[in-house]
């Protein structure tokens, strides 16, 4: 008696516990509302990019107090995986499977987050825009609901290579790499242009992320007696490089990536040695005066919290998404996955704070077809943390 | 009533018709569990849940039970992730083989590890756990037959004819695996070398002397600890379908290390509470924000005291807190809060 | 040779900072058989703190270092108190996970407090300037790392040699019974064991946060300190700074000749292999324990 009644009080709890959600997934349209997610890590040692996620928050912020799109607001989930892929597939499961749904992903940081959830949401065909890395893996082979955006790190690779060899007559180049797909990417950017001019990496010393002392790496560097350094690496360990160099005396032409191309920042931590440092950049910097980007940093002013930066990483996370918005507009009031992909199509030649994206209509053999964006630009640093611009954009391929 | 009269009463599984009941009840709710839950997201939350049990078991024998410190299975656990996925892509093996086979090679590094912890202990021993967590991600990480950074996609998972690609498909299998080897976990810790392992906690000189062969048990602590952590490793490559060297940290390790604690050292019903707790909490403390009250409050905290931009380290707070107060006032973790909640009732209203 | 006589160098200059942390580690193992894992993280907050007070309101150096100091020694003081002396089983094990999970709160909060934005410690000396001989090179923070390590090892081991509360602290370690009964207050001189040791760590702290400074800073140096310590025995002080120096010198001359790949584990590869010879690490006396 007393264990059935125990039993009852228990299945009714249980009852009560699950039949909070309703059962049904939608597509994440409503009449008022668009549900978009992203993840983006804000705690643990990736936590720095995370920065890029709440870019987007500020974007979409600004699109709904501008009066949202045909009507609807942006709903925005960002939750923290901790670049934990585990945790990225489990917060996106319980996104898209909520009883609204998600309906299209923007961005998302990282390669290895992105790697563990992109065949799920390719198997339920929920569009994907602009994932915050620069890996192959999203366009190679082009997969029909995800968009990439981010310039190639191959890429950009071959255009500070191609520059160091044919603008600077650099004859021994070297690189100091990530240990990860970011990294071994640059490298085969760099060899592959370099193998294009008759040259060779005369030294590609990999880092690993938890080193904290780089002074053997460097000295290999020194021994190769490299002209110029390509580095590949996150900014904490690319300023970690030059003041070693420095340090050692070993003066050779630095060159980094996008990733550390936050020229106040980078000023800041190295306390002024990244001067002179070139870099790639594959949108507008956060200082310079177009009206879009006044009009961004003003939006950043209003809904952006009070310590937050106003920086590479931010308004990268800004850049990713200006084409999803602008597919959303086009795609009207009659919103639905396969019209918004069509139009995510249609974009042609569109310029943001990035470069010039274009998609194509989906080809399996066309990497280009998902592919947006492949132009970057390289820019010197300044002493007071200024860049001065080196290139127009270059397209490496 | 708790008074055993033999060694039989002692080693049965269930040692009361009460205890056998509530055993069908929790199976037949495990079996419900999918059909009642409103997504499917939960279903891939309780398959992270069964996984972490399994290690959590495996490290409590080791921990819990032997007294032995870990801080590296984070490595045994990739070890068995890469083991499974490789044994089917480059051997052909089937899954049904190769996810045993995994953990029997785990389990032989966990017999290496086990052979330089004969002679260490405590901080020697740690640092040693440690180091073998970190190194053996580092030298997966640099081969190439094992995809290097890259990573590695698992391939389809079919056993038999059955092809489990949908995440309920794999909750039967998930749960399964640890139901059997929660009551294994229990058969070896109720039997002859539980107890050994028990003794060589306590003290391991007074357990040589009466008899306990201590290279035998404690190599076999490692292993046995070893082989749970490889066979979870190997069904977490199929949670997620993708694995990367990198996502096997020290900090893994010590979030193990926390469920163990959590649950309650040396009991298998604590193992399952601290794993199914602290899964749900890593994976659920990020909407504390959005908890009425305590969240509004932690904001204005934020904002007046903190940053808002870092308001997601708060989950570190918490569970740290959690370890920190379970330690200093219940070691026993769950289990020993249950164990004083039953003394209480049992003499209650006096 | 000049490669290898630079590796050396390299190796001693970085085994410094390692050397600072494994000596706090192991002045709070000696007397109280905790391993704290804590170490790198009550560090971090005092860099943190100094940060505060130098970025934001404006503390000139010799007012912001000295009050790191203190500051750490009372945070050392205060987790002894609030929380390491009310654990109900104060067993090796259970020591451990509540060093952890204080680890995890600390992080927590500094992480909360700052945000993840990479920063750079203001300091009096450039980090990256050096002394440049020929082709060999040592920064001046590298030197004055050196040079506190050494000092810092020499005035402890004197102080718990010669002075009357460092004999109280080693009878702690050896019989906290018998030590309290001859009059000692055994958790005073634990507390203040913790604080002295928060203060070696906090200075480790601030010689490395003018290079690396985010939350977290702190792993690598506490875990190869905490490995040069084991290697050269938990119990000893000398033993800890060579341990240290050791690990240093080695990781850089295999960073040099053979991958900088396993640079970072190599030091847990030789640990392992130095403890199944000598299980009690390199200085320290065999200590068998008695049923």
């Amino acid at each position: 008696m007393k264990i059935r009644s125990v039993l009852a009080i228990m299945a009714a709890l249980v009852l009560c516990v699950f039949s909070a959600g309703t059962a049904l997934a939608q597509n994440g349209v409503t009449d008022t509302e668009i549900h978009i997610g992203q993840w983006g890590p804000q705690t643990g040692p990736a936590a720095p990019w995370g920065a890029v996620a709440r870019g987007t928050g500020v974007l979409f912020d600004m699109v709904n107090a501008q009066g949202g799109i045909h009507g609807r607001k942006i709903v925005y989930h960002m939750f923290d995986d901790g670049y934990n892929p585990a945790k990225t597939m489990a917060g996106v499961k319980e996104l898209q499977e909520s009883s609204t749904g998600i309906f299209a992903w923007a961005s998302g940081v990282g390669t290895a987050p992105g790697l563990a959830v992109k065949e799920y949401l390719a198997s339920r065909q929920v569009p994907w825009v602009g994932p915050a890395s620069g890996s192959p893996h999203w366009s190679e082979p082009p997969q029909r609901n995800l968009f990439g955006v981010y310039p190639l790190y191959f890429l950009e690779a071959k255009t500070l290579t191609r520059y160091a060899v044919e603008r600077m007559g650099k004859k021994r180049v070297a690189i100091m790499y990530q240990n990860d797909d970011y990294g071994k990417n640059g490298v085969d950017g760099a060899r592959e242009e370099l193998a294009s001019h008759g040259l060779e990496l005369v030294e590609a010393v990999p880092v690993e992320l938890t080193d904290t002392d780089l002074r053997s790496h460097l000295l290999r560097l020194r021994r190769a007696n490299a002209d110029c350094v390509l580095l590949w690496l996150s900014p904490t360990h690319a300023v970690m490089s030059v003041g070693t160099a420095k340090a050692m005396n070993f003066t050779p032409q630095f060159m980094s990536t996008s990733t550390c191309s936050d020229f106040p920042l980078m000023i800041h931590i190295s306390k002024g040695l990244w001067e002179g440092v070139i870099t790639a950049s594959f949108g507008e910097l956060p200082t310079s005066g177009s009206p879009l980007m006044l009009e961004y940093r003003k939006a950043f002013d209003q809904f952006a919290a009070r310590e937050e930066r106003w920086g590479v990483f931010f308004t990268a996370g800004m850049g990713f998404v200006e084409p999803m918005v602008q597919a959303l507009r086009n795609a009207g009031r009659d919103l639905t996955r396969e019209r918004f992909i069509e139009e995510m199509e249609k974009i042609q030649n569109f310029q943001g704070i990035l470069g010039n994206i274009s998609f194509k209509p989906f080809d399996a053999n066309d990497p280009s077809s998902r592919q947006g964006q492949y132009e970057v630009f390289l820019i010197e640093c300044l002493a007071n943390g200024d860049a001065r611009r080196l290139t127009g954009w270059i397209d490496a391929r | 009533m708790d008074r055993k009269r033999s060694y039989y009463e002692d080693v049965a599984l269930f040692d009361s018709k009460a205890k056998l009941f509530w055993f069908f009840v929790l199976m037949a709710f495990l079996v419900a569990y999918p059909h009642i839950v409103p997504s499917n997201s939960y279903i891939y939350m309780a398959n992270l849940m069964a996984i972490n049990i399994i290690v959590v078991l495996g490290l409590n024998l080791l921990v819990g039970f032997t007294g032995q410190i870990s801080l590296g299975h984070a490595g045994f656990f990739c070890v068995g992730a890469y083991a499974t996925i490789t044994l089917m892509i480059h051997a052909g093996l089937p899954f049904i083989v190769a996810l045993p086979a995994a953990a029997l090679i785990s389990a032989l590094l966990g017999f290496l590890l086990g052979l330089p912890a004969l002679r260490l202990e405590g901080p020697y021993l740690s640092i040693a756990t440690l180091g073998f967590g970190i190194s053996i991600t580092k030298v997966i990480g640099k081969m190439q037959f094992f995809g290097g950074r890259q990573g590695l996609h698992a391939p389809e998972l079919t056993i038999g004819s059955w092809n489990l690609d949908t995440d309920l498909d794999f909750y039967y299998l998930a749960v399964g695996l640890t139901v059997l080897l929660t009551i294994a976990a229990r058969n070896i810790v109720k039997t002859r070398v539980g107890r050994a392992f028990i003794a060589i906690r306590e003290d391991d000189i007074a357990a040589q002397t009466t008899g306990v062969n201590l290279t035998y048990y404690k190599t076999l602590a490692f292993a046995l600890s070893a082989f749970y952590t490889g066979l979870a490793g190997g069904l977490f490559a199929f949670v997620l379908r993708f694995i990367e060297p990198e996502m096997f940290t020290l900090l893994m390790s010590i979030l193990f290390l926390a469920m163990v604690v959590v649950g309650g050292l040396g009991s298998i019903m604590g193992s399952i509470t601290g794993a199914v707790l602290i899964t749900w909490l890593d994976l659920q403390l990020r909407h504390i924000l959005t908890i009425p009250y305590i969240g509004d409050w932690l904001r204005t905290l934020s904002q007046s005291w903190f940053s808002i931009t870092g308001v997601s380290n708060i989950q570190y707070i918490v569970l740290g807190t959690i370890v920190v107060l379970i330690m200093v006032f219940e070691p026993l973790g769950l289990y020993g809060l249950w164990i004083r909640a039953k003394k209480y009732w049992k003499t209650w209203p006096f | 040779m000049i490669d290898f006589i630079q590796m050396l160098l390299s190796g001693v200059a970085v085994g410094s900072s390692y050397a600072l942390m494994g000596l706090a580690m192991v002045l709070i193992y000696k007397t109280s058989e905790v391993v704290n894992f804590a170490q790198g993280e009550m560090a971090l907050v005092s860099v943190f703190m100094t940060y505060l007070v130098l970025a934001f309101h404006g503390w000139p150096f010799h007012l912001a270092f000295p009050a790191a100091l203190i500051f750490s020694f009372f945070l050392g003081c205060f987790l002894e108190w609030a929380v390491l002396r009310r654990a109900k089983t104060p067993n090796i094990l259970s020591m451990i996970i509540i060093t952890i999970g204080i680890e995890m709160i600390l992080l927590g909060l500094v992480s909360w407090k700052f945000g993840a934005d990479p920063k750079t410690l203001p300091f009096p000396i450039g980090p990256y300037d050096a002394f440049l001989v020929g082709d060999l090179f040592i920064s001046h923070l590298e030197i004055m790392t050196l040079v506190l390590a050494l000092v810092i090892m020499v005035s402890l081991f004197l102080f718990l040699r010669y002075t009357r509360f460092g004999m109280a602290m080693k009878a702690t370690q050896q019989n906290p019974v018998a030590a309290r009964l001859m009059g000692i207050r055994v958790n005073r001189i634990l507390m203040v064991t913790w604080g002295i040791s928060a203060g070696v760590g906090g200075i480790a702290g601030l010689l490395i946060a003018p290079t690396v400074m985010s939350p977290f800073m702190m792993w690598d140096p506490m875990l190869k300190g905490f490995a040069g310590a084991v290697l050269g025995g938990m119990t000893s002080l000398p033993g800890a700074v060579a341990g240290a120096y050791i690990v240093g010198v080695v990781e850089n001359l295999f960073g040099g000749y053979v991958s900088t790949e396993f640079k970072s584990v190599v030091a847990f590869v030789i640990i392992v292999v130095v403890l199944c010879v000598k299980p009690s690490g390199l200085l320290a006396r065999h200590y068998v324990k008695k049923v």
